[in-house]
């Protein structure tokens, strides 16, 4: 078995090697039938691929500790959904992972594509292959899933806190993201390499890239959920660069996504787009150079990973070779308008852009500090979380106001008057909510009601724009409101999709505001029978339990709940030892409001011999409005996502018009 | 040829500027982070550092009730220097001996004293493992 998967990833190899030698010549010489060999040769791969992981899965469902990959992140006793989320648990798999949705994706994208834009795809085979190359190259030479040894008994098991169903879903999310970011740059430098630079580069990937950016939004979101509940600390982001590994290529994804606007409808900001999507791409491979180099540790770390050095210079070349190629294709990426005036739509999306940018770069140096500092003074200086907080603020509560405006604010150039009556009713309700807050006491955090004035004026300017919408539309004749309001949506999907996704990332900045700037804790030893009170929120702890199953020793502390009167039930929190992997895990109490949004938070830190328990006790307040945001954000990128021919004609019909004969 | 000036570049221009101002705050205001240090860095340093070590035990004491006690050398393993370090608030679920953990805190009478509630430990599911650890 070992066998087979080792000569599937060398096939996997070879074939990569092929499409990118035989791609680029047929390319270069305008050889067809080479090129649809090549364009084969990609999709062989894949199958290839898909040989080579289920060879890996099976290994993994039969327990063969044989495969020291297998060994190493399974055991006998691991339930068989853990199993197969170890296919993705250690550094060997998830680069199989990594290769298989990168075949899987440029296979898709090349045979969905070559039928309308041929002169385009022939050079982006060749790119898909050299990435795939890479990756193909290191599961075969430096980190093989398909190491054998002589079998041990048992394998050493999974850490505890990744035996959780978040672990199915998360990491391939965020690998679906990383990865699908590959077909928008694998385009880009087709098209810089082709010379053929029109729109059709970012038609032919618009989906693409808002899959990846969705399944990298919703991943991460997964994430912060699973720390929540599962870590076990109270929070659900700590600016580790594990977490930020997977934020960087979203925020600069999402930068991305709204520039593209910009060069659809106006022909401006070539240079911007294609510099974004090498930026998203790049993010996402040191993404996962960071996460599976160890380099986050120390830097001296980086020298014992075996795949550190190569993915540093993966990326050093893709920035290199892109940057040329830019450089190199300027003049033909001039564009034909320019801004008009810094008061239109136009600005507002490049200050949206700016912003974002210098969110991720804030981020990025935040990442890279220890290790710059390390090699430049010899000593490694931590940043922390306040400085992560302050640009966080910074550049993300403008960002969050540009929002409001943006999508309302006309193109080319817009008027002080036309601006007032625009945004009367936004600024209205905004200061209202914010003077509301004020009174009601959330002076105690500035820039928490900062955070919610901008939020009620981008949802008021997003609720006259839904309001607007529909009327319209029943005016031209819909049955019902609601039929109007239905087809608003389906007609113009990727407007009103949109904007509940903005909805969803007001909710987001609620929820993080509420959550982090106005939130209690309080820590207290209790023995039973005694009581601790946080907020109006009293809770006595009643009793200790212990329970036996086949993995673990849960301890559970239970703890009665009141507020005022009412009586709210029991919370239990405690901890669980697990027995193979020799560790303990804190299991939370969460008590969700669900009127409220609001959660009382209890971890049982620590359980003394004699019964008694030290508790730390958090309210959180509006913190379940983020997974909540998580969901409108899904539902607002389906909406995004879903086919619509109507706004596909339109995007070809206006390529057309630049002059280039298209037929999708 | 002269060029019309753009706003564009104005744009640009006031943006960059903007984003270096905020630079330039935050590192007036916040002065930047603590150095991160091995135990066998740590003699002599004052002030507040990141300290980042291999936990020896044995490990003693109540973390909630006069502190928890243990030892922490470099993780290199290069040098077998350890320096005592003095715990309160929080404990990680994966702190134990032989865990690499880190904290922050500051050298006082050959004792390291951590800030309450500081401790990290660095999680091995993430990270490829050693191959000493298998």
């Amino acid at each position: 078995m070992p066998e087979l998967g080792r000569a599937a990833l060398l096939v996997t190899l070879g074939l990569s090697l092929y499409a990118l030698v035989a791609g680029a010549m047929a390319a270069h010489l305008g050889r067809r039938r080479l090129a649809r060999s090549a364009q084969n040769a990609l999709v062989a791969s894949f199958a290839t691929t898909v040989v080579g992981a289920a060879v890996l899965l099976a290994a993994l469902l039969r327990n063969d500790f044989s495969f020291t990959y297998v060994a190493r992140t399974t055991s006998e006793a691991l339930p068989t959904a853990y199993t197969i989320s170890a296919f993705w648990g250690g550094q060997e798999g998830s680069l199989l992972l990594w290769l298989l949705v990168l075949t899987g994706f440029g296979a898709a994208a090349v045979s969905l594509n070559r039928g309308w834009a041929r002169d385009l795809i022939v050079w982006v085979v060749p790119v898909f292959a050299a990435v795939s190359t890479f990756f193909a190259f290191l599961l075969v030479v430096v980190a093989s899933p398909f190491a054998t040894q002589a079998a041990p008994p048992d394998g050493a098991g999974m850490t505890p806190s990744l035996q959780n169903p978040y672990m199915l879903a998360h990491p391939p999310l965020l690998y679906l993201g990383y990865v699908g970011l590959t077909v928008p740059f694998a385009f880009a430098i087709g098209a810089l390499l082709s010379g053929k630079l029109d729109e059709r580069w970012l038609i032919a990937t618009r989906r693409w890239t808002l899959f990846a950016w969705a399944a990298l939004g919703v991943g991460q979101l997964l994430g912060s959920h699973w720390a929540y509940v599962e870590v076990g600390w109270g929070g659900y982001y700590a600016w580790d660069p594990v977490e930020n590994a997977a934020l960087m290529p979203w925020l600069a994804a999402t930068a991305f996504l709204h520039s593209v606007m910009i060069q659809e409808r106006r022909g401006m900001l070539k240079v911007w787009n294609v510099l974004l999507v090498l930026l998203a791409f790049s993010l996402s491979l040191f993404g996962t150079f960071l996460t599976r180099s160890g380099v986050v540790n120390s830097i001296h770390s980086f020298t014992q990973s075996s795949i550190g050095p190569w993915f540093l210079a993966f990326i050093a070349v893709v920035v290199a070779v892109s940057l040329g190629l830019v450089f190199w294709r300027l003049p033909q990426l001039r564009s034909p308008t320019r801004l008009e005036s810094p008061v239109s739509r136009e600005a507002a999306f490049l200050y949206n852009n700016l912003l974002l940018l210098a969110l991720t770069l804030a981020i990025f140096w935040g990442v890279v500090y220890p290790m710059v500092s390390e090699a430049l003074r010899g000593e490694a200086v931590v940043l922390g979380r306040s400085y992560y907080d302050f640009f966080l603020r910074a550049f993300g509560l403008p960002l969050l106001l540009l929002m409001g405006i943006g999508p309302l604010i006309a193109w080319r150039r817009a008027s002080l008057r036309s601006l007032g009556t625009t945004f009367r009713w936004p600024t209205g309700v905004a200061l209202a909510t914010g003077a509301v807050l004020l009174l009601l006491g959330a002076g105690s955090s500035v820039p928490g009601l900062v955070a919610y004035t901008f939020s009620a004026f981008v949802l008021a300017t997003i609720t006259l724009e839904f309001v607007r919408g529909t009327r319209a539309r029943k005016v031209l004749g819909a049955a019902s409101w609601p039929a109007a309001f239905g087809s608003l949506i389906s007609r113009n999907r990727r407007r009103y999709g949109g904007y509940i996704v903005h909805a969803a990332i007001v909710m987001l900045a609620i929820g993080v505001a509420g959550s982090s700037a106005f939130d209690t804790v309080t820590e207290a030893k209790l023995a039973r029978g005694d009581s601790v009170e946080i907020g109006d929120y009293t809770l006595v702890y009643r009793s200790l339990d212990e329970n036996v199953t086949a993995n673990a020793t849960e301890i559970r502390a239970s703890l009665a709940v009141r507020r005022g009167d009412r009586d709210l039930g029991v919370v239990r929190a405690g901890k669980n030892a697990y027995t193979v992997e020799d560790q303990v895990s804190n299991e939370v109490g969460i008590r969700t409001d669900r009127l409220t949004g609001e959660d009382l938070f209890v971890i049982a830190e620590q359980i003394d011999p004699d019964g008694s328990v030290y508790f730390r006790v958090f309210v959180k307040p509006l913190v379940n409005l983020i997974w909540l945001a998580g969901l409108v954000f899904l539902l607002g990128s389906l909406i995004t996502l879903w086919p619509d021919r109507r706004e596909q004609r339109r995007l070809v019909a206006r390529a057309a018009e630049a002059g280039i004969p298209a037929t999708p | 040829m002269a060029r019309k000036a753009s706003p564009a570049r104005l744009v640009i221009a006031l943006a960059v500027a903007g984003v270096l101002a905020v630079f330039l705050l935050y590192t007036s205001i916040a002065g930047g982070g603590n150095p991160s240090l091995a135990p066998s860095e740590l003699a002599g340093r004052t002030g507040d550092v990141q300290l980042a070590g291999r936990v020896v035990g044995p490990i003693r004491g109540d973390s909630h009730a006069g502190g928890l006690r243990f030892r922490l050398e470099d993780i290199s393993g290069e040098r077998r220097t350890s320096v005592a370090v003095l715990y309160t608030g929080s404990v990680p679920d994966l702190f134990k001996a032989g865990r690499d953990i880190v904290v922050d805190g500051e050298l006082q009478k050959g004792t390291f004293v951590a800030q309450p509630g500081s401790m990290i430990t660095k999680c091995p599911s993430k990270y490829a493992p050693k191959s000493d650890s298998a």
